[in-house]
């Protein structure tokens, strides 16, 4: 690893901006990520700041079951953010649709059809513990030597 | 007519301020803004259609992922309408803890709308402050309930479980510190100088306005009309309910009046935990045909469900009726109309707390 990658992986492994986007969900998933931002789970203490801007944006969250209103929205808003990037699919909806993934349902699931999802968190809601813990992972598995990998 | 325009400017769909997807269109004038519309359409799933023909157990919980912020006043409002058609009775003790379940969900709600708002305003300190709070309420919530988030509490005939002895008295403990704590943070909002710079003042809204667009909820309440639908239900009654009403019309009401019934709140859950009856929490029954209109306040306004059952206890026809529809357009019909700058569109509109998911379902 040369000196300038690993000055690189320290620097980024303290400081990643996270924007989050809701595709519709039903809300709960987005409160949840609300919530990480109470003293409780502070998440800034581990240098992650939600900003909601996709510009300066490392991790993207996505939250919810795709609808219609967001197909020729998303794909554009992912190529908006610089690399490194990854995006994150909170909640049973991106993954599967969940309970609103029926016939007759205005949404189209799963949100990894139309972006690359780089970590998956399950639940109806997630704690928000848990969306904290998979940023985290997402720091080491991406964003770490990412020059080497991809130059 | 012929206007003059200089920029039109499009806040959204991602917004820092924004929880969830909505575009407000302005039309400035300078720094005035002289016209705003809400676009909406980026989260409609279409529940209600996927709700139909399907069995109550199922929309049950269809019901509660309309909203994720007051799922538990969509689970309420969908059961005891269930429960108007079949004739369902509820023992006293389940009506009691419905009660309990309800608002502590309207707590954490209105903590949210005013973080979000202090967050609008640049007070992230407040903002953090009414946060933790929130977590306080929510862990309760979680005792009560055993989930965060859609709990599905609420059953017909009575509620999922029972609540216990040393449970209570935590509680309420726990209800005594987050009312000191709250009262704190309440003093710091009513009197801080820069606080009252952004919201005295700014996105007026008229009582005739609000009649006009039909405001319900905490933004009607702080325009000085009294509507209020928990005044109408009987567990309520007993308790002993009277709305909170403020007169000043702007955005510092109308986070006022959410801070006020987040302490009504306390004192309704206080009185229900303290007279909570003995006896059984499920008193059992079948949902049968029929076709009802019922409504409840939800922690941003009336809510309304109108259902038809088939013999079966399957869901014929529904309708749901939320109330940030109204709230949204009172808000860009008569409070963003004339503010002083952009900055003050953000915050008017989040003065209202919109919820997005609940209007486009």
């Amino acid at each position: 690893m040369s000196f300038l990658q690993s000055i690189k992986n320290k620097v980024r492994s303290r400081s990643i901006h996270v924007s989050y986007v809701d595709v519709g969900a039903c809300n709960g998933c987005e409160i949840e990520v609300r919530a990480c931002l109470a003293p409780r789970y502070d998440i800034e203490q581990y240098g992650i700041y939600v900003h909601n801007n996709p510009r300066e944006a490392d991790v993207l969250i996505v939250v919810g079951a795709y609808t219609h209103g967001w197909e020729e929205k998303l794909a554009p808003l992912w190529e908006k953010i610089p690399d490194p990037k990854a995006a994150i699919a909170v909640g049973n909806c991106p993954i599967s649709g969940c309970c609103f993934n029926r016939r007759g349902s205005y949404i189209d699931p799963p949100v990894s059809r139309h972006i690359p999802i780089a970590a998956e968190v399950p639940g109806c809601p997630p704690r928000p513990t848990e969306i904290l813990n998979a940023i985290l992972s997402v720091r080491d598995s991406v964003f770490a030597n990412w020059e080497a990998e991809h130059r | 007519m012929k206007r003059t325009v200089d920029v039109n400017i499009p806040l959204g769909p991602i917004h820092p301020c924004f929880k969830e997807p909505a575009r407000v269109k302005c039309e400035t004038k300078g720094e005035r803004v002289i016209a705003a519309e809400v676009e909406l359409g980026y989260m409609k799933k279409g529940i209600e259609r996927i709700m139909k023909g399907r069995p109550w157990q199922e929309v049950m919980f269809l019901a509660e992922r309309v909203c994720g912020i007051c799922s538990v006043i969509h689970n309420m409002v969908y059961i005891e309408a269930m429960e108007q058609i079949s004739d369902i009775r509820v023992p006293p003790r389940a009506a009691y803890l419905r009660v309990v379940a309800n608002e502590l969900d309207r707590m954490q709600s209105h903590l949210l709308a005013n973080f979000s708002y202090c967050y609008t305003i640049e007070h992230e300190t407040l903002g953090m402050y009414l946060l933790d709070c929130r977590e306080q309420v929510m862990d309760l919530l979680e005792r009560l309930t055993g989930a965060r988030v859609t709990c599905a509490y609420i059953i017909p005939g009575g509620v999922r479980c029972d609540i216990h002895k040393e449970d209570l008295t935590f509680m309420l403990e726990a209800l005594t510190r987050t009312e000191h704590e709250l009262l704190r943070y309440t003093g710091m909002f009513e009197t801080g100088p820069m606080i009252a710079l952004r919201s005295r003042g700014v996105g007026v809204l008229t009582p005739e306005a609000a009649q006009q667009a039909h405001a319900v909820g905490p933004t009607a309440r702080a325009s000085g009309i009294a509507i209020d639908r928990r005044t109408e239900h009987p567990t309520y009654r007993i308790l002993g309910f009277t709305p909170v009403v403020r007169h000043d019309c702007d955005n510092y009401a109308r986070i006022m009046v959410r801070f006020d019934e987040v302490f009504q709140s306390i004192r309704l859950i206080r009185s229900a935990l303290n007279g909570l009856p003995s006896g059984i929490i499920r008193g059992g029954g079948t949902c049968k045909a029929g076709e009802v209109r019922y409504s409840g306040e939800a922690p941003r306004g009336e809510l309304t469900y109108i259902i038809r059952t088939d013999e079966y206890g399957r869901v014929a026809e529904i309708e749901i009726q939320t109330p940030s529809i109204m709230n949204i357009e009172a808000c860009c019909h008569s409070m963003i109309i004339g503010a002083d700058s952009i900055a003050d569109v953000t915050s008017a509109f989040i003065s209202a707390d919109p919820c997005i998911a609940c209007t486009e379902r």
